[in-house]
């Protein structure tokens, strides 16, 4: 049916079209959005909309669409028309507040979430999304108890346990944030990231060697963070199995305690008691003022160390200091889009006569140093890292990193390394609030944004602190 | 039913008796005996000029005997006086394919085909038949000397070189023809006295080589002796007058000499009754002269000269379709599988990148005087590996490169880009660029973009300098030229900004794909400080501290004369900052000049700090 023009009812059908019921079209384009055919989305939607301009729905919907293909600014001005149309949809100013939220407009996505709110006093998902924006606008006890409100309406709402907890965390109530914290596996994208077993989730007491299974869970910077626990579980439940990634073995073998290291499922042999990595924090009762190993717990491989100096001795330019560089993160992190940056935007940094940068960015973003052309001269070392036992060897050999919030930040914090990590306005949780450094690594240095989604003076900052 | 139909190729043969023909249907040598007398009978028409007769005569021979080869050759002579060179192309290879008597008779069966090639600039073309010639008849001067022109003219000259000077040892005289066209080899190579010597000799043999005259004073030119190659051109004007190439060769040295007047004066007249080259020289006379809008005038009548007179045309397909390739191929990812070249203790090459116009040459120039410093001038590039890399790495399996190159991760692939590396250097020695004292080569290949994925592979940690410019600088001053660019880009202004996009987004990709040692170098303050430029890029290679020349001997560009001057630069001018932001000036005059190239290259424009504030 996509081949067919849609018509308004008052046109006269030639020959070949038929008439189709809007409602259809309305739930094939809906439809076609879940399954990330936009394109097809959007192209459908338009010609609806070319025969039915003030239709609120379809303009709603379209809107969705264009935001998802990151066409902005068109989708709020349709979104906005469908409201003005129809001003009493509760859908409308709930959705809307999401979209105002990721084009950075904060106090309409406050004023539109409250409208939801008002409109459909009983919907859980109306409440989340306002607390959502509260906490991207620290307004985090605000956060708290709206998610709270959610809760009540629906106790099993995951998404607001999961974001209770990070509020929590980030205001530094870790008691109560780690138990909120534990609803993390029931969300959507936590799947498969447990073993399927019967087994019970460890509760801290002793198990005999053996016995206790570790999972690398959640992205490597956990792991590295949380890793730092592996000694502390293995004192209670010695010789801990330990199933992780490929990528994160050459990393987490070097901490002490571990028994055995699987990368298969299959291959973790008969345990009693089962524990993500990111909940050993719990069962040990972090808070800021316990952390243990702050000051580091990874030595770079002296070999590579060596491999990679003599390699920096002849890519780098004599007599220039070497920071390292990373300026994007993996794409799929739900909150990517908050914290990866362009290279270009570190401009302060990159204009500095005295340094060079050693980017040690991985992955399809690397295609930017092809557009550098600018005054520091900048290695892009990327391409020739195979793994994080690399990573951690370059770091070795620079001066200090400076990086986003990903898990090159957590490599160079665990090995002591010099850091200066910039972050969002409303940062992930574990770089608490108020302060430039972090319990979690002692050689890290934070660079946040003093307003939301504004980057140009946390860049004048870390390229200035580099004097000091 | 006889079939009557003439034959397309134009040969006045019918279809069934010429490119139709069956040529194992033919007589055999014994059999065209009998037909002998009436071929000598043509021949004898054709030498007492009765063309008519002779044509007819042969169409007769040979519609009983397409392989009677004298007939053959009469109407082929025929078909070439009347100036009809494709049929003259077709009689000529066939006169080369069939059997012959002798060694001696098919060797110049091959040898006039390959003449006349080389008559038509398709020197290419015309390889595989002097190579037949020589393999024919290697005790033949004539042999040796054709193909002495044709590698040289396809750029082996060194190769080129050696049957030159086979040719004169087998003449066992001094022959003015084979002298010059040794002394242009040896230009070529930048072996710029002893070409000069050479052409003395020449021209001392045959005076009346208007050529070789001209060569002589490119010589002249280019050893800093303009006056000399000025009064050699004056005199041979005296005798040709009307020589054209000679002509245009003195006014570029009135260009030299900045007399731009003369320029004009000598190459005067409506623009369409002007060659490109000699456009070219009038524009950029014009534009010295500070008449922006009449060199322009000069330049894209030149340009559309090329389009509409010469039909030639931008070809991108071919660069498209590589740039796929590579694209796909040379990854991150793929890269990190593959092995690299052992490094090795010699001298290490530095790769120059830059579009044409941006000061490559220039930068090559300087370097190249430096001590320590050589300039491999395009003789042996890296491109030259590829066939050879593809052979190594096929393994067997049919596969293109880059694809192919997949195959060296395998087995004994792992030794390859050593092999491929130790042929880069062994080609270097061999094109005398490697001198006891040389420590780094400067390679500018102007290909070079195209493969920074297996210079990788070779030279790891080789320093990689990309020669930055304005981009509306680069396409004035490509507009300016009468130069053969890459893909034929440069018919017209929009076709050398869509290949500037072309050869940059190539090098984008690989900077983003690959850990280069890469530094970019403007053209702007390459020409107003070259002392500061040239100070970060020896530090930059990691050159032990050289002395460097002074301000004033940089800006002069006279320091340190080197024993071989690149080929491309073999008129060496003064350092000067006219070019830098040139394009403002015409921008002012003609504000709709770069209306088409604007929007292909804002972008670059952009990325390369160019922008507004510039």
């Amino acid at each position: 049916m996509s081949g067919q023009a849609i018509l308004s009812s008052e046109e006269p059908l030639k020959p070949g079209q038929q008439r189709v019921a809007l409602s259809d079209v309305i739930s094939q384009i809906s439809s076609m959005e879940q399954q990330n055919r936009l394109d097809e989305a959007e192209n459908l939607a338009s010609r609806v909309l070319a025969a039915v301009p003030e239709h609120p729905h379809v303009l709603h919907l379209s809107g969705i669409v264009l935001y998802r293909k990151g066409k902005i600014d068109e989708a709020i001005a349709r979104m906005e028309k469908s409201i003005a149309l129809a001003p009493n949809v509760a859908l409308y100013p709930r959705n809307m507040c999401e979209i105002y939220r990721g084009a950075g407009r904060l106090d309409d996505a406050v004023a539109s979430g409250k409208r939801a709110i008002e409109l459909a006093p009983d919907d859980s998902r109306a409440y989340f999304n306002l607390a959502l924006i509260h906490y991207e606008r620290l307004e985090l006890e605000e956060s708290v108890r709206i998610c709270d409100r959610a809760l009540a309406l629906d106790p099993n709402f995951a998404e607001a346990h999961f974001e209770r907890a990070e509020a929590l965390l980030l205001g530094g109530n870790m008691a109560e944030g780690w138990e909120s914290y534990e609803w993390r596996f029931k969300l959507k994208q936590a799947e498969g990231m447990l073993p399927k077993t019967d087994k019970p989730q460890w509760d801290g007491t002793p198990l005999p060697a053996g016995k206790l299974l570790l999972v690398a869970d959640q992205g490597f910077g956990d792991c590295i963070q949380f890793g730092r626990l592996i000694p502390w579980a293995a004192k209670i439940a010695p010789a801990p199995v330990l199933a992780c990634s490929g990528d994160l073995t050459p990393i987490l073998r070097q901490i002490p305690g571990i028994g055995r290291m699987v990368t298969r499922w299959e291959l973790t042999g008969d345990f009693d008691a089962y524990i993500p990595l990111s909940g050993l924090p719990r069962l040990a009762k972090i808070a800021p003022g316990n952390v243990p190993l702050g000051e580091g717990y990874l030595t770079p491989n002296p070999e590579l160390v060596a491999h990679w100096g003599a390699q920096l001795d002849r890519l780098v330019p004599k007599g220039k200091r070497r920071i390292a560089l990373v300026w994007a993160g993996r794409p799929t992190h739900k909150n990517d889009k908050k914290r990866t940056l362009k290279l270009a935007q570190f401009a302060p940094l990159l204009a500095r006569e005295d340094i060079a940068v050693v980017t040690v960015q991985k992955g399809e973003q690397i295609t930017q140093v092809g557009s550098y052309y600018g005054n520091a001269p900048l290695i892009n070392l990327g391409p020739d890292i195979a793994d994080f036992a690399d990573t951690m060897a370059i770091l070795k050999n620079v001066e200090r990193l400076v990086t986003i919030d990903t898990s090159v930040a957590h490599v160079a914090g665990a090995c002591g390394i010099p850091a200066s990590i910039v972050l969002p306005y409303a940062p992930d949780w574990r770089w608490l609030l108020g302060r430039d450094d972090t319990p979690w690594y002692q050689s890290v240095r934070l660079f946040r944004q003093q307003r939301p989604y504004e980057w140009g003076d946390v860049m004048e900052r870390v390229a200035r602190s580099l004097d000091t | 039913m006889l079939n009557t139909e003439l034959c397309a190729c134009g040969s006045g043969l019918r279809g069934i008796r010429c490119c139709g023909a069956d040529f194992t249907a033919v007589p055999d040598a014994t059999s065209l005996e009998i037909l002998n007398p009436k071929a000598v009978e043509a021949t004898n028409l054709f030498n007492e000029k009765n063309f008519r007769d002779a044509e007819a005569l042969a169409l007769k021979i040979l519609d009983i005997a397409p392989n009677q080869r004298a007939a053959l050759r009469v109407l082929f002579e025929i078909r070439r006086a009347e100036n009809k060179p494709g049929v003259a192309e077709v009689l000529a290879r066939r006169l080369a394919s069939i059997p012959a008597e002798s060694n001696a008779v098919a060797a110049a069966a091959q040898l006039h085909l390959a003449q006349m090639l080389v008559a038509q600039s398709r020197h290419a073309d015309a390889e595989p038949a002097a190579q037949a010639a020589v393999k024919l008849s290697p005790r033949d001067a004539n042999t040796h000397h054709v193909m002495g022109v044709v590698l040289t003219e396809t750029g082996q000259v060194h190769a080129g070189e050696r049957h030159y000077r086979t040719a004169m040892r087998l003449l066992g005289r001094d022959d003015g023809t084979v002298l010059a066209n040794l002394a242009w080899n040896l230009k070529l190579q930048g072996r710029l006295d002893e070409a000069a010597g050479i052409y003395e000799q020449a021209l001392a043999n045959r005076p009346d080589n208007p050529r070789g005259i001209g060569g002589f004073a490119q010589v002249e030119a280019g050893r800093g002796r303009l006056p000399q190659a000025m009064v050699l051109l004056d005199q041979a004007l005296a005798t040709w007058p009307n020589d054209r190439t000679l002509r245009l060769l003195r006014a570029l040295a009135d260009l030299q000499d900045e007399q731009f007047d003369a320029v004009i004066a000598r190459l005067n007249g409506p623009l369409e009754g002007l060659m490109p080259p000699e456009l070219a020289a009038r524009g950029q006379a014009a534009q010295r002269l500070g008449h922006i809008t009449d060199a322009v005038a000069a330049f894209a009548t030149a340009k559309q000269m090329q389009r509409e007179r010469y039909g030639q045309r931008y070809e991108p397909a071919a660069f498209l379709q590589k740039a796929e390739a590579c694209k796909a191929f040379f990854t991150a990812d793929q890269m990190l599988n593959l092995p690299r070249a052992a490094s090795g203790d010699g001298p290490q090459p530095v790769f120059l990148l830059g579009f044409a116009r941006s000061g490559t040459s220039l930068l090559e120039q300087m370097l190249a005087k430096l001590p320590g410093f050589a300039a491999a001038d395009g003789l042996a590039p890296v491109s030259a590996l590829v066939s050879m890399a593809t052979k190594l790495a096929a393994n067997g399996a049919g596969a293109d490169y880059p694809q192919v190159l997949a195959n060296i991760a395998v087995g004994d692939g792992q030794m390859i880009p050593s092999q491929l590396r130790e042929q880069y250097m062994a080609n270097l020695s061999i094109a005398g660029v490697i001198q006891p004292d040389t420590k780094f080569i400067i390679d500018r290949a102007p290909d070079n973009h195209w493969h920074l994925g297996l210079i990788k592979l070779l030279f790891p940690d080789a320093p990689v300098i990309h020669l930055l410019r304005h981009p509306l600088d680069i396409m004035l001053s490509n507009f300016g030229q009468d130069r053969r660019l890459e893909a034929n880009c440069g018919v017209s202004m929009v076709a050398t900004a869509r290949h500037y996009d072309v050869s940059m987004s190539m090098i984008k990709h690989y900077r983003g794909q690959l850990a280069l040692r890469y530094l970019p170098v403007r053209y702007e303050p390459l020409v107003s400080d070259p002392l500061a430029v040239l100070q970060n890029i020896v530090k930059f290679i990691g050159a032990a501290p050289v002395k460097l020349p002074s301000k004033a001997a940089l800006r002069i560009n006279a320091f340190q004369p080197s024993p071989r001057i690149p080929a491309h630069v073999a008129v060496q001018q003064p350092l000067h900052e006219r070019g830098a932001y040139r394009y403002r000036a015409y921008e002012a005059a003609l504000p709709q000049l770069f209306n088409e190239v604007r929007p292909i290259l804002e972008g670059w424009i952009e990325a390369l700090g160019y922008g507004a504030s510039v």
